[in-house]
């Protein structure tokens, strides 16, 4: 098995007590690759004082006047 | 004599309201076409038949007695079976709570019967809400009206198709990641995602508390409009609802469009699209810029932070309500369906709380970079030709087939994650025959406006009017009786 798979479902099955139900779900945590890359090409864009509310406020600082 | 089918939600509620036609009237018109279509389209997984008569009559006795009526008075409808009535059915679409009844009702269910609306059965869905095609291993995949092989967008596919096929006026579908818009767009029929927090989602089934909407499919923009007019708004059992005033939605379409200034992106969301989407796309726009509307191409800012965030926070959200579920009967699900949760729950604690946290900011600085210049964003609300049920079905496709599947929602997704109100109506046909949207997006709460551009766009086009083929072939009434359980 490919390193990174094993890796993905030793984590999963330690963390949360859950096999992979099938191939559809192995071929997909493969694809998680992408998601680390996407993510670290956003990296340094979060800024420390950023929090979860300020979507909320964010509606409403822009909504439809 | 009028086929009471063909009516749009508008006209049926105001035949009714003045005496014109009979609640029961339309309840058997609709059996009728549904008996006739859904052998071939599995649209509906339940049917209330004798609450629904009851209702139909006690809707003609309020009008017999010059009672007040509702914007919604004696309308028959059905909705995706995830939106809670109490003691009734609520499947969710899943062999997990095939048998299960809620103990609640809906906010917004309990919306559209004040405004005089009844429900008459629950309708078939992607399983938990989690496919944006219609694939459903425990009640069937849900055909598409305008060439049964083909997928009729997802989740909310029965909603899709019995609007589509004349057997509902308006069915409630939710949007996590397209849901709504989805099957608007696959079945020729117009739905919105209203803006995040807009409408309660008390007595909804979660799937992303962050990124689900409640929201219509509807015939028409008008209908989309009288729906969101009664069920949007604070609810105090929905502390995520906005308490921002709702205004009257319909009264705001004057098919005025001079003036409004239309973005069309140039990144993202024409990616490989093909050339059927390209083209309808470009003679609906020629369809606007002759009510006054002016287009210009507009580069979307923070896409890739948007697809980067949005693919994260609607996953390990779905992984962790389902989380026990996983743990004790995984084969209970679809396999794409526990296939596609199974990786969220790798995915670490603080990608998480970045994504979240950077939703405010990110949507802050698109809508100031992108509504400083336009108004509404244009866009394909899917950006290839319908693929097949075959070509999407990941349970017994060949490996990469979910590639295909996770395309279907490449242009719904980002307006989940931005909690930005996108309408999709319908604009064409590819190829195979089958409907092609438009999808209008706006700033937060303007729902008003992307309304008005979508209902000014169907008074100079016929495709919300045109019916699939299949309606013509099926004689009403003639099918065989279909098997479903009452509620």
């Amino acid at each position: 098995m490919d390193p990174f798979l094993a890796e993905i479902e030793q984590t999963i099955a330690r963390w949360h007590g859950i096999a992979a139900p099938n191939e559809p779900a192995r071929r997909m945590a493969a694809d998680l690759a992408e998601v680390i890359h996407a993510f670290e090409q956003q990296r340094g864009a979060l800024v420390f004082e950023d929090e979860p509310a300020s979507f909320e406020a964010a509606l409403r600082q822009t909504m439809e006047r | 004599m009028t086929d009471l089918t063909e009516l749009s939600l508008v006209d049926a509620a105001d035949a009714v309201r003045t005496g014109a036609v009979r609640s029961v009237e339309l309840l058997h018109a609709v059996w009728a076409r549904l008996e006739a279509m859904n052998p071939q389209l599995n649209a509906v997984i339940w049917l209330d038949r004798e609450g629904a008569e009851a209702s139909a009559r006690a809707a003609d006795q309020a009008v017999r007695d010059r009672a007040a009526l509702g914007p919604l008075h004696g309308v028959p409808m059905a909705h995706k079976d995830m939106y809670y009535q109490a003691g009734k059915l609520s499947t969710c679409g899943s062999a997990i709570r095939q048998d299960w009844r809620p103990a609640v009702t809906a906010t917004v269910i309990e919306r559209l019967a004040a405004a005089g609306a009844y429900t008459f059965g629950g309708l078939n869905m992607a399983e938990f809400a989690q496919n944006p095609t219609g694939h459903n291993k425990t009640f069937g995949d849900c055909h598409n009206p305008w060439n049964l092989p083909y997928i009729t967008g997802g989740s909310s596919s029965g909603s899709g198709v019995s609007v589509a096929a004349r057997f509902n006026y308006m069915a409630l579908g939710s949007d996590t990641g397209g849901s709504i818009r989805l099957p608007a767009s696959a079945c020729g029929a117009t739905g919105i995602k209203p803006t995040q927090t807009r409408v309660s989602r008390y007595g909804v089934m979660p799937l992303s508390f962050t990124c689900d909407n409640v929201g219509p499919l509807c015939r028409t923009a008008r209908d989309c409009a009288r729906i969101m007019t009664v069920i949007a708004g604070r609810d105090a059992r929905d502390p995520t609802s906005a308490d921002i005033a709702v205004p009257d939605y319909e009264a705001a379409l004057d098919g005025d469009l001079r003036g409004l200034r239309i973005g069309v992106p140039v990144n993202w969301f024409f990616d490989n699209a093909d050339d059927d989407v390209v083209g309808a796309f470009a003679l609906a726009m020629d369809a606007l810029a002759a009510r006054g509307a002016k287009a210009r191409k507009i580069e979307l800012p923070l896409m890739d932070a948007v697809a980067a965030c949005g693919g994260i926070v609607s996953r390990v959200e779905a992984a962790a309500i389902h989380a026990q579920w996983m743990r004790d009967c995984p084969q209970a699900y679809g396999g794409h369906i526990s296939g596609r949760m199974y990786p969220a729950y790798a995915i670490p604690a603080p990608y998480y709380v970045e994504a979240l946290s950077r939703r405010g900011p990110i949507l802050k600085a698109f809508a100031d970079a992108v509504f400083a210049d336009v108004d509404v964003l244009a866009t394909p609300t899917i950006r290839t030709n319908l693929p097949t049920l075959a070509e999407t079905d990941i349970d017994h496709g060949p490996p990469g087939t979910e590639h295909r599947f996770l395309a279907v929602s490449a242009n719904t997704r980002p307006f989940n994650y931005l909690g930005l109100p996108a309408v999709s109506v319908p604009c064409g046909l590819d190829s195979q025959g089958c409907p092609i949207g438009l999808q209008i997006a706006g700033r937060p709460f303007a729902e008003a406006r992307v309304l008005r551009v979508a209902d000014a766009y169907q008074r100079d086009t016929d495709w919300h009017r045109r019916r699939p083929p299949v309606l013509d072939t099926v004689a009403d009434g003639k099918a065989a009786r279909i098997g479903l359980s009452i509620a």
